[in-house]
């Protein structure tokens, strides 16, 4: 559906990305995740239009796309701050790529009024000034103007950063069901990993002007393919080249370079006895209550690692208690 | 650019964009630039060149020796007085905690819709040699020289008065935006409230001080309407010279030489405000403000001087004001004699305006020549704005250099530029002159209201977010689609207040018109200064009331609509 072929993005010399070779599938949810400035956003402009690439193409459905102007591509954007037009009340807003298009008065009511019922705007709420809503309000009521044009792709960039942490939960369940509903090819832009994970078919996670991996979100989490990836997603403990030594003393098969360190995420170190499992003393140097779980800090072999518990009254740890921890070797990633 | 370059960028912009792109371009050139390189040139190179002959004659000229000299004078003294009159006007009814702030407050902000021409007239009105104040004087002092409020002093006086509008405005502001949680943690460090306002208050209001002293700096090197009106004989400044000096074709020349040394110091002085706003500016580094609560004197007797200090300064920002009210309703014999009473009191002057043609006619033009000029600059400088806000190319920036250059230069020089360019026929014009013609005046309105009106509507377009035309552009909208429907609407609130702001100030303007207009469309203030004179008729004293009081209302009207909380409430709504 979509393909970047080789694209270089510059701003004058500064090279936001370069050699970016990425297929999107048709109907996907496909996310670029990536710290700020990694090159995810322009990437996505680069695709609206909004920049033109210095090199390479970029393909939508099989016509090279590369030249053609923003308002002749058919790609719905909802952006970071939503750019509502305030002049505009939400139905003018939702109105106003169809005005465009010169739709009849009958048709432009018609898609406002389908549009605002699949997103849950009442009728009332259509002729409120942008000003007066809410953030969620008007993030349905940017998606609203984006989706009413029926575009072949959708992106939207960042659209869930402005809001709270509850809402922000709420909204991204409604934008994965809306997706699936419209079976839109869609380009998700943002830094957030657990937004990335939970909405997305596909995830690239971009770093520094490339692509560091391109997955699903299980491949993503489990089979990091490099230690940004690795880092960046989740939390993680670093294992030290003396402590790779031990687990290597412990275990059969698979072997760790110990010139080098490993990672290990802290939800795979159970506290709990795991046969087949290297096995590890730490003693307990920190704790940190999280309603639902505990997050321990021990001392291991002069350097610190981490696990959470599920409180679940099962497992409970004293400072300074002596523990017994579990880890399994093929949860270890090494690059 | 190459040829492919120019090409795309021309199929970018498209015919409309064409079009615009070249008529500025005409336009920067044709009344920009052309008058002051005209005047430069017609200057300094003559007979094919350089010549330096105008100095000998500046030099030679007693006249033009002296006005140089007490522009300076002058400049320098309203630095003194108009900062010690103006911070004590913002200390009184912001800092400090007066009974009846709102009421002094009031008063003082009257040189905001009374100023110019309007004022010195005014002034003029109560303290001159029939002036009310005088004959009252006069009669407790039998010896007293009628003719006391002439001169140096005079100019002073009624300057300092009229230019505290600055510190209204901005030192105003800077007072409500002190952090109060600064004045509490000196107090509570034990400071006194003198030592509080010395040492932590005045640094932090020091940079606008310091702006708003050179703004006064500039307007006293540049005074035209109290020099011409009260300065008499002996105090004349370069700019009233310049005004005499252009009416004389000889002495054309030493009016030049004086406007560019008026234009020279104001780049000097502007270029200086420009390092003191970008280094001196003090930013509060406060996580949560808080607002700033109004000191207590504590010292009864100082508390009392404050008071009648801060009412008697009312009263000379005020009287002359009622005065002039008062006056517009009254007979001619009570013009002459200067008694009031309830016998006198007429609407006949205010019938007069709307009856006789004669008498509405300067209105009719200077509200006509405002509105035209107000209209025509708001809609280039959307143009120029719309240019300037997303191209960065040389076009751009050369057009955005040449729009700024009425803001360096006195509006004497802009007048004596476009009067020795256009006082022929000229290719720029497909052969024509400007002189003699009713159009002269309405491009220097235009010239000289351009970089306010570019800057006010240019932060307007920057205020934008980007957003909002790129999501136009995804659905389908063009360039001049998104203008219309998507920017205009934004930035039209804006676009209204500078239109309105340029029509009032335009509407009264003196120092510019002074040197353009035409002969048989006389501008409300080349009337109102008429009436100044001696020698005016009664009727015209009258009738200059009447404009007076009139053009109060609209300045009133038009500050209501563009800067008062209510506008202010309503633009964000």
């Amino acid at each position: 559906m979509i393909e970047f072929k080789n694209v270089e993005l510059r701003y004058n010399d500064f090279v936001a990305m370069s050699d970016l070779n990425l297929t999107v599938n048709e109907g996907e949810f496909f996310t670029f995740l990536g710290p700020s400035g990694c090159g995810k956003t322009t990437t996505l402009r680069a695709l609206v239009g909004f920049l033109k690439p210095y090199a390479g193409n970029i393909v939508v459905a099989g016509n090279d796309i590369t030249d053609l102007p923003v308002e002749k591509r058919e790609i719905g954007m909802v952006f970071q701050s939503y750019a509502l037009f305030p002049t505009m009340n939400v139905y003018e807003n939702i109105a106003f790529g169809l005005k465009v298009k010169k739709l009849s008065k009958k048709e432009i009511h018609e898609k406002v009024m389908a549009v605002a019922s699949k997103i849950d705007l009442s009728e009332e709420q259509l002729y409120k000034n942008v000003a007066s809503l809410s953030g969620g309000q008007q993030q349905r009521v940017a998606l609203a103007r984006a989706i009413v044009l029926e575009p072949k792709i959708l992106c939207l960039d960042e659209p869930l950063s402005n809001l709270d942490a509850k809402l922000r939960v709420g909204l991204r369940e409604e934008l994965k069901r809306l997706q699936r509903t419209l079976n839109i090819t869609t380009l998700y832009v943002t830094h957030d990993q657990e937004e990335a994970l939970t909405l997305s078919d596909r995830i690239a996670v971009f770093n520094n002007g490339r692509i560091e991996q391109v997955g699903t979100p299980y491949e993503i989490y489990n089979k990091s393919a490099s230690e940004f990836v690795c880092d960046f997603i989740g939390d993680i403990n670093r294992i030290t080249p003396r402590l790779i030594e031990k687990i290597n003393e412990q275990t059969t098969g698979r072997r760790f370079k110990t010139d080098r360190e490993a990672f290990v995420r802290i939800e795979r170190i159970f506290g709990e006895v795991k046969q087949n499992y290297a096995s590890i003393k730490g003693k307990v140097l920190d704790k940190e209550y999280n309603g639902l779980y505990t997050k321990y800090t021990y001392e291991v072999e002069g350097q610190k690692l981490k696990n959470i518990e599920k409180n679940d009254g099962l497992i409970s740890h004293e400072l300074n208690d002596m523990v017994d921890l579990f880890i399994n070797p093929d949860d270890i990633m090494q690059f | 650019m190459n040829d492919s370059k120019v090409f795309k960028y021309l199929r970018k912009i498209g015919v409309f964009g064409i079009v615009i792109r070249v008529f500025l371009a005409w336009f920067a050139i044709a009344f920009l630039i052309y008058p002051n390189v005209n005047l430069l040139v017609s200057l300094f190179y003559k007979n094919g060149e350089f010549s330096t002959e105008v100095f000998g004659k500046v030099l030679n000229s007693a006249r033009a020796m002296r006005s140089l000299y007490n522009s300076f004078i002058l400049a320098f003294t309203l630095i003194v007085t108009v900062n010690i009159v103006g911070i004590l006007l913002v200390l009184f009814t912001e800092y400090f905690d007066l009974k009846g702030s709102k009421i002094l407050r009031a008063g003082y902000m009257t040189t905001l819709i009374y100023g110019g021409i309007v004022l010195a007239t005014g002034y003029k009105f109560v303290y001159g040699s029939n002036g009310l104040l005088t004959r009252g004087l006069v009669t407790i002092f039998p010896d007293l020289n009628q003719n006391w409020f002439v001169g140096y002093p005079a100019v002073v006086f009624i300057m300092t008065f009229a230019l505290t509008s600055n510190h209204i405005i901005f030192l105003t502001n800077a007072v409500r935006g002190l952090d109060n949680q600064l004045i509490e943690a000196a107090q509570n460090m034990g400071e006194s409230s003198w030592n509080i306002f010395r040492k932590i208050v005045m640094p932090i209001l020091k940079p606008s001080i310091f702006a708003i002293t050179i703004l006064t700096f500039l307007t006293g090197l540049g005074a035209l309407s109290a020099p011409l009106v009260v300065g008499g004989v002996d105090f004349q400044t370069i700019n009233p010279m310049i005004v005499t000096f252009a009416n004389i074709p000889y002495s054309r020349e030493i009016a030049a030489f004086l406007a560019i040394i008026l234009g020279i110091a104001t780049m000097i002085l502007l270029a200086i405000m420009s390092r003191i706003e970008k280094g001196g500016t003090y930013i509060s580094i406060a996580k949560t403000k808080t607002r700033f609560v109004k000191q207590k004197i504590h010292s009864k007797p100082l508390n009392l001087l404050m008071h009648v200090a801060a009412y008697g300064t009312w009263l000379i920002y005020v009287v002359p004001i009622v005065l002039v009210v008062l006056f517009s309703f009254s007979d001619s014999r009570a013009i002459l004699s200067g008694n009031l009473s309830l016998d006198s009191l007429t609407i006949a002057n205010y019938q007069t305006l709307f009856v006789s043609r004669r008498a509405f006619r300067p209105y009719m033009v200077s509200v006509t020549y405002s509105i035209a000029a107000s209209v025509l600059v708001a809609l280039l400088a959307v143009f120029v704005s719309k240019i300037i806000h997303k191209n960065t190319g040389k076009f751009s920036k050369a057009l955005e250099y040449s729009m700024l250059i009425p803001w360096l230069l006195p509006s004497t020089l802009i007048a004596l530029g476009l009067l020795m360019a256009y006082d022929r026929p000229r290719a720029l014009l497909g052969n024509n002159a400007l002189l003699g013609t009713t159009y002269m005046l309405l491009m220097g309105y235009i010239i000289i209201k351009i970089p306010f009106s570019i800057r006010i509507i240019k932060s307007a377009f920057f205020s934008l977010e980007d957003s909002l035309e790129e999501s136009a552009q995804c659905m389908g909208a063009s360039a001049f689609y998104t203008l219309r429907r998507v920017i205009m609407p934004i930035i039209l609130p804006t676009v209204l207040a500078v239109i309105v702001l340029n029509f009032n100030s335009l509407l009264s303007d003196y120092d510019l018109t002074v040197f353009l207009f035409h002969p048989l469309y006389e501008p409300l203030g080349i009337v109102i200064k008429a009436a100044s004179e001696e020698t005016a008729s009664l009727n015209a004293v009258a009738m200059s009331f009447v404009y007076s009081v009139i053009l109060m209302i609209i300045s009133a009207t038009a500050l209501f609509l563009t800067q008062s909380d209510w506008a202010n409430k309503r633009r964000k709504a």
